[in-house]
């Protein structure tokens, strides 16, 4: 049964690993930071820019959920939009490096760091993505290890021999 | 659980509350920060083997975020209602794990827990104390949504800065100098 939304993007066997993805960029400006913290993260110091520059972030920094969303963004415009992605599986290794202040723009790069199929559904593989978000002074501000799956076209193929 | 640091109890769970999800705000989130079909697209996602539109994971952590902030604000006041002063939480430095289990739907209640299980004080930062976090969120039908494994600054209260530390921040608030010490 073949997914018609996903029939003509990129499946598990079209990906190699060490492949590098080139994230867009975005601007995180002072509205954006103030919105999301207002439903997410409604801390004092992602809201007040007094309160802020007396906290231990130094200045209005966008909640780290927020950096993670907007990365994640990045990713879905860059790739998985074009890969027949089902979903994360989660994540591991998340570091909020330095915080993202007001005005800073963040991108960066994911790359393929490992490949599995598996074992118990036949039609699916694993797809591990190690991300490195950085600033616009190329100053790293989050790290991470995603887990995702993604359809196989060929479903019936055999699994390749488990390596010694 | 603004509590200090150092009363905090391990291993008690602390109920963060519950939050029932619309379509609405799932389109509404996944529009913003995830947007694969699934999460956008209640049409095109029957086509996907979750078989409808479910909520984005960073959806579900962030709402569940909130109901912990929620909470520990809720603990502040307690405090300060009793005479007693809250403790201060900083920022976090990251999660080590996080698993996505169950998908959560249109509809859905999800019920967050959180447990400290271990905290000991700063290395990098003195005067904070780091306290390893488990958050577990479960839906109506008491299936795990996701578990996670947040590591969370916690201000100390029985802590003296150190003189010599007393003096380098005095020096940082010169100007020039600040930033010049600063940038070591």
């Amino acid at each position: 049964m073949t997914n018609p939304i996903t029939a003509d993007r990129r499946h598990f066997e079209d990906l190699a690993v060490g492949e590098v993805i080139e994230l867009g960029r975005v601007t995180v400006s002072k509205e954006m930071i103030t919105t999301f913290a207002r439903e997410f993260d409604p801390f004092p110091f992602h809201l007040d820019e007094e309160i802020a520059k007396k906290s231990l972030l130094g200045g209005l920094a966008s909640s780290g959920w927020q950096t993670a969303a907007l990365s994640l963004r990045l990713l879905v415009d860059a790739f998985l939009g074009q890969v027949a992605s089902m979903g994360g599986l989660g994540f591991s290794d998340l570091k909020w490096k330095k915080p993202v202040m007001k005005g800073d723009s963040i991108g960066g790069t994911v790359t393929i760091a490992s490949l599995r199929r598996s074992r118990s559904q036949p039609g699916r593989g694993i797809v591990e993505l190690d991300f490195d978000i950085r600033n616009q002074k190329d100053e790293p501000v989050m790290t991470m290890r995603l887990a995702n799956l993604v359809e196989l076209r060929h479903p019936e193929a055999p699994y390749p021999a488990a390596s010694a | 659980m603004t509590r200090w640091f150092e009363t905090i109890t391990l291993d008690e769970p602390f109920p963060l509350g519950e939050h029932t999800f619309t379509a609405d705000e799932i389109i509404r989130f996944g529009k913003a920060y995830d947007p694969q079909y699934f999460h956008t697209d209640p049409e095109a996602a029957r086509h996907s083997h979750f078989g409808g539109l479910i909520a984005s994971g960073w959806h579900t952590v962030s709402i569940g975020h909130r109901h912990m902030v929620d909470a520990l604000e809720a603990e502040e006041q307690r405090l300060r209602g009793i005479g007693e002063e809250p403790g201060v939480s900083g920022p976090s430095p990251g999660v080590n794990k996080m698993e996505f289990k169950v998908p959560v739907r249109p509809g859905d209640t999800v019920r967050y827990t959180l447990t400290v299980t271990d905290k000991r004080p700063s290395n990098s930062i003195p005067g904070w104390g780091l306290l390893f976090n488990t958050i577990t969120a479960h839906n109506q039908r008491d299936e795990l949504v996701y578990r996670a494994e947040l590591v969370g600054f916690s201000k100390l209260r029985d802590y003296r800065m150190p003189l010599r530390l007393v003096v380098l921040q005095a020096l940082t608030r010169l100007p020039g100098l600040g930033k010049l010490l600063r940038r070591r």
